[in-house]
């Protein structure tokens, strides 16, 4: 066995909070720029989109969130992080400031299928807060040099309100730029609010984007997966080109505390990157 | 295969041999009953039980242990023990339940540190099973009261002796390392214990598990989960009791700035398992957490490792503060 073997993978890897980010007017959700203290920690860190980590506080815990940065962002790691009066690590790291040490485990899970959407057109639905890992694949599809192995790029995204769309500087970057088409929503607008308003299903549903030689990734809240399912299947999409990632409790990450376990599946190691065809297998409910 | 007479009167010998680079645990009685504790050579070292209460998992996997500390902002490993131990007069149905463990601990993706450092510095010497109990139902799920599985030596009683079997390479160079302690077994000694034997298999009640994972695929949405979970408080004594549950979840303990993140065992079938911080929980009820429990054993693992993962030892039937048989719960199933 090699050593690696022998290595204690609940030990998180020291990092440094670099930057922090309010994104939303609630400054319930906040971006952290995340550096490696150590130059092996950051080689050994590869990850894909799609994946996630363990953000881990002394003190009080860890808790596994998607990776918001693209594995293109060399130098650093983003994690977008809801704070929730009721969680103990939420709303740890949301009383944290820049320059505090912290630490990360991972990258853990599979990761958005980046070979099979090559040569295809790629359509990505997200909702609310849940953009984070399709932010990450927007990241990545746009770098130059990757993104002529993708067709065309559509995005849908929509939130509650004006003031709760994350990302804001990027999504108007990427309104203005070419080889994306974006469409972003709101349910309900305010006074100065010129966007479109609605909820994402009925946005697919006046967009309604080809099927043909497509793929759709889609995260969101339950309810938005939900309703978005029917009219992605009515635009002609399979089940199997349909692609969420699930979220479920987690205490290590690494398949063996039994806390995400579905079916056969531990949502950590064989998710949290799903199909709508996996899904409608799996015996206990998802969304 | 190797086999050794030991005189029961010598097993201080061999406690006093293990002591002197390890620690010797088996059964004794104290005040609060039998227990599987560290044992001195003078320590009475007792027969005649049928099982331990608490399951032999503990010893490989603690109801908590530290996976490392910090101080400040800074964490620090805690490397496994390498403490090197023997453990004697453990029930073949527990020794058998390492193997599942191992599936879980040691996939080879990620490996378990402190649960692979046990492992690899433990010798297992399991002891024959001469009275099963009324609860008891192993030969059901594929184990044997003289099941090698697990074991680096399986022990008979044998009046006043014990004729240890070597079951492992391990097993093997350990009464090799001790052989001035053993002597060879007569064919009388062979043959009573062969009649021992099948006398406790015959007495294993078994109960008929034919089709159960086949049944449990098709019942997930069946009212009989709310009937079964109807009685069940909840209290997760079963899961801690079982020798093949394996769940657990990392937590905090801090003081000051200095602190340390432990591993717990947890219970499936407590709501905080996998209650989100959003508020949202997935397995909100008595009955989803009762259905997730019973799959996870009988189909689940079945599914994923082709393994009931259940020994038939009993103790969830014995601890349950409200008589809860899981026994009944598969007849219903399979009814």
């Amino acid at each position: 066995m090699s050593s690696n073997c022998r290595a204690n993978p609940y030990l998180p890897k020291p990092v440094t909070i670099e930057k922090i980010t309010i994104e939303n007017e609630a400054r319930d959700l906040k971006t952290f720029r995340l550096a490696f203290c150590n130059g092996d920690d950051k080689k050994g860190f590869k990850y894909e989109c799609g994946q996630f980590a363990m953000l881990s506080i002394p003190g009080a815990g860890e808790s596994p969130i998607g990776i918001a940065s693209s594995p293109m962002d060399e130098e650093y790691l983003e994690f977008t992080v809801k704070c929730y009066s009721t969680g103990v690590v939420t709303t740890a790291l949301h009383n944290l400031e820049e320059g505090t040490r912290i630490g990360v485990r991972g990258p853990y899970g599979n990761s958005f299928p980046l070979k099979e959407m090559e040569g295809k057109n790629v359509l990505i639905v997200g909702g609310g807060f849940a953009f984070t890992t399709l932010r990450s694949t927007i990241r990545y599809m746009l770098i130059k040099k990757n993104r002529t192995r993708f067709k065309n790029i559509t995005v849908i995204y929509g939130a509650r309100s004006p003031g709760e769309l994350i990302y804001k500087p990027e999504l108007k970057e990427w309104e203005e730029r070419d080889g994306i088409e974006m469409y972003v929503t709101v349910d309900r607008g305010d006074a100065n609010w010129k966007g479109r308003e609605g909820f994402v299903p009925s946005v697919l549903q006046e967009v309604a984007p080809s099927s043909e030689n497509a793929i759709v990734l889609v995260c969101g809240p339950p309810i938005m997966l939900k309703f978005t399912m029917l009219p992605l299947l009515d635009l002609g999409f399979s089940p199997d080109k349909i692609i969420t990632s699930l979220e479920r409790r987690m205490s290590c990450g690494i398949g063996k505390c039994g806390r995400c376990n579905v079916g056969t599946m531990y949502v950590c190691k064989d998710g949290p990157i799903l199909n709508y065809k996996q899904i409608q297998e799996l015996s206990e409910g998802i969304f | 295969m190797l086999q050794r007479l030991i005189k029961k009167e010598d097993l201080k010998k061999l406690i006093a041999s293990v002591k002197k680079e390890g620690a010797f645990y088996g059964p004794i009685r104290g005040s609060e009953g039998l227990s599987l504790s560290e044992l001195n050579p003078d320590d009475e070292v007792a027969f005649a039980y049928s099982n331990f209460k608490l399951p032999l998992k503990r010893q490989f996997f603690p109801w908590s242990e530290e996976i490392c500390t910090y101080e400040a902002e800074s964490m620090t490993d805690v490397p496994p023990s390498e403490e090197k131990v023997v453990i004697f007069g453990v029930r073949p149905c527990d020794a058998f339940s390492l193997l599942y463990l191992d599936k879980i601990f040691l996939d080879e993706k990620f490996i378990d540190p402190y649960y692979r450092g046990r492992r690899d510095n433990s010798i297992i010497i399991s002891l024959a099973c001469r009275e099963p109990l009324k609860t008891c139902f192993c030969t059901s799920v594929g184990v044997n009261p003289a099941g090698k599985e697990g074991a680096d030596i399986l022990a008979f009683e044998v009046k006043d002796s014990l004729i240890f079997e070597a079951c492992s390479e391990k097993g093997k160079e350990f009464m090799e390392t001790n052989s001035a302690i053993f002597k060879k077994p007569g064919e009388a000694d062979i043959k009573a214990r062969d009649e021992e034997v099948s006398a406790a298999e015959k007495r294993v009640q078994a109960i008929d598990l034919s089709g159960i994972t086949e049944k449990l695929q098709g019942c997930f949405d069946s009212p009989i989960w709310e009937e079964i979970a109807q009685r069940c408080l909840g209290c997760g004594v079963c899961t801690y009791s079982c020798p093949t549950c394996h769940c657990f979840g990392l937590y905090d303990e801090k003081v000051g700035l200095k602190g340390r993140r432990i591993k717990v065992q947890d219970s499936c079938l407590f709501p905080s398992f996998t209650l989100e911080a959003s508020g949202h929980n997935p397995r909100g009820s008595d009955e989803e957490r009762m259905r997730q429990r019973i799959m996870h054993k009988f189909r689940y693992t079945v599914e994923s490792f082709e393994d009931i993962f259940c020994v038939g030892c009993g103790r969830c039937i014995i601890n349950c503060p409200v008589n809860m048989d899981i026994r009944e719960a598969l007849a219903e199933v399979i009814k």
